[in-house]
């Protein structure tokens, strides 16, 4: 693994490509949710593992207790593109006013709580992933999204005993829905050898 | 050079014959591919289905919440996933295990995926895919099984199917909490077994064994559903009873030690009726009370007292000895 740091037109172009992303995503989330969902700014960076925690902490918003659920992407097509999982991280509170959103009618019970943290996770990482696929050109595909754990401490999400990465690719936004309180943060995490795919795909967009 | 892409009948024979259900819908939810899968099952053949609404020839499924799940899929242009956990069939399909059992319905995971116009990129079909996952979820529902008998079996006591008094002394501690938060209260009873030691040399192990069982049911019988019995040591029980003040717990305390002393064992060979009597000692949540111990030292103390008064009775602890109504004596 030669050069596994972002040079600076990397980064911007990488910064770029997701905040294009995210503008498809925002607009396809505003339908599909009805409302009007506010992205921040994609923060973009390479991290090692000892890090983690503190990004979890930070898009946990310093709330002691989340919900988080993960899933995974990949090339569907020959296994040579983007590959990692998304994290998105919800807090506590969030619940009542998703269920508004995503037009559930039965009471809310601590299932279909899960099957809602389920579907927003997958819609939010559709639209943002799908999105840098396309300008990357590399189609992806993805897993079921699961739950990782309900009201847990932001360093149980990942347990670092159990990875065996000490690198990765990091992609964090933050979502807010206009005049609500709900709002939750995504991070995309690729591993070492993909970040050079990424890096590749930047290069040969930086030079066109 | 070998060409890597599959025949047409190749191609169709995977579709058709892979052992997932596979079939595809337009924005209209009109079917536009059924597979053998989804015919087996749905016992609908693709002349059937095919250019029909699909609400229309399966009205059993959810519709508001399928479309809404279609509909995603054509707006984020992006997958779609439905599981089994929170929704446990779509098509009210039969399962493969007629025989050995252990569902309704076929368990269903299904994956919907996007199918992209190559020249402009929308959306117009999708297609879902339906995977049968009812021996995963067999298999989910012994294990949930297997987990709620060994939390059981960490919560009660072997020997009287009682509290354990470590799960016991949890119950408490929660109980004062929310005694403290709601600003309620509880009574506390301590119960010992009198010369318990004298059974057990006169009769041996197994005829003790005997005795702290019947106490135990007779514990038991006389508990109402919201009290919170445990067996706290070798010939010692407590009682937590919820939102009840000195006055009833009194009442029960004595209720419990006559029917214990009533009660007629057969310890011995010879057939001869034997009685065992039981000391109480009763104390009860107070504000200010910083944790449950101090509820358990009180009712201790009293306990104490009865044994030193000569066993069989029952006392109150003196902090919350004013609070009977009652006028019996300390005894009875």
């Amino acid at each position: 693994m030669e050069n596994l740091v972002l040079k600076e037109e990397q980064r911007d172009c990488l910064q770029e490509l997701v905040n294009v992303a995210m503008g498809q995503a925002g607009d396809s989330l505003a339908r599909y949710l009805e409302v009007f969902v506010e992205l921040s700014v994609p923060r973009v960076r390479i991290i090692q593992i000892d890090q983690l925690h503190l990004e979890l902490n930070l898009l946990a918003n310093h709330a002691t207790s989340v919900s988080a659920v993960r899933q995974g992407f990949y090339d569907a097509c020959d296994g040579n593109g983007m590959r990692g999982e998304a994290i998105v991280i919800f807090g506590d509170a969030s619940f009542k006013e998703l269920s508004e959103l995503l037009a559930y009618d039965e009471p809310l019970t601590a299932a279909s709580e899960e099957e809602m943290l389920l579907d927003i996770t997958n819609v939010l990482n559709g639209a943002c992933l799908s999105g840098i696929g396309e300008q990357i050109e590399n189609e992806l595909a993805f897993s079921p999204p699961s739950v990782i754990g309900r009201h847990i401490p932001p360093e149980a999400v990942v347990q670092k005993d159990k990875v065996d990465w000490d690198k990765a690719l990091m992609v964090e936004i933050n979502y807010k829905v206009e005049n609500r309180s709900f709002q939750c943060g995504l991070l995309l995490l690729m591993p070492k050898d993909v970040i050079c795919v990424v890096i590749d795909a930047l290069d040969r967009l930086l030079e066109e | 050079m070998i060409d890597p892409k599959p025949s047409y009948e190749l191609l169709q024979f995977v579709v058709q014959r892979v052992n997932v259900g596979v079939f595809v819908v337009d924005r209209q939810y009109t079917v536009c591919y059924w597979n053998n899968f989804m015919a087996s099952h749905s016992l609908k053949s693709a002349f059937d289905v095919v250019g029909r609404n699909l609400f229309d020839t399966f009205p059993d499924l959810p519709v508001r919440w399928f479309k809404k799940k279609i509909d995603s899929v054509f707006v984020v242009k992006s997958y779609a996933f439905t599981t089994w956990e929170y929704r446990n069939y779509l098509f009210k399909f039969k399962h493969n295990r007629p025989i050995t059992g252990g569902a309704e319905y076929m368990f269903q995971n299904l994956t919907l995926i996007p199918i992209k116009n190559e020249s402009n990129g929308d959306v117009d079909q999708v297609m879902v895919l339906l995977r049968d996952s009812t021996d995963e979820a067999c298999y989910a529902s012994k294990l949930r099984e297997a987990m709620a008998e060994l939390e059981h079996l960490s919560q009660v006591d072997g020997l009287t199917g009682l509290y354990n008094r470590i799960h016991w002394e949890q119950r408490m501690a929660a109980e004062f909490a929310r005694s403290r938060r709601y600003g309620t209260t509880f009574s506390l009873l301590m119960i010992d077994i009198d010369h318990f030691k004298k059974i057990n040399d006169e009769f041996g192990h197994l005829a003790g064994d005997d005795v702290i069982r019947m106490v135990a049911k007779l514990i038991q019988n006389s508990s109402r559903k919201s009290d919170i019995a445990g067996r706290y040591g070798g010939e010692e029980f407590g009682i937590l009873l919820c939102e009840t003040g000195i006055t009833g717990a009194v009442i029960f305390a004595e209720r419990l030690r006559i029917r214990i002393a009533d009660y007629a064992l057969c310890l011995d060979r010879q057939g001869g009726e034997q009685h065992v009597t039981v000391s109480v000692g009763i104390a009860r949540y107070q504000e200010g009370m910083r944790n449950h111990e101090q509820v358990l030292a009180r009712s201790d103390e009293a306990l104490y007292e009865s044994k030193q008064n000569g066993r069989n009775r029952v006392t109150v602890c003196q902090e919350d000895r004013d609070e009977c109504l009652l006028n019996t004596p300390k005894s009875l």
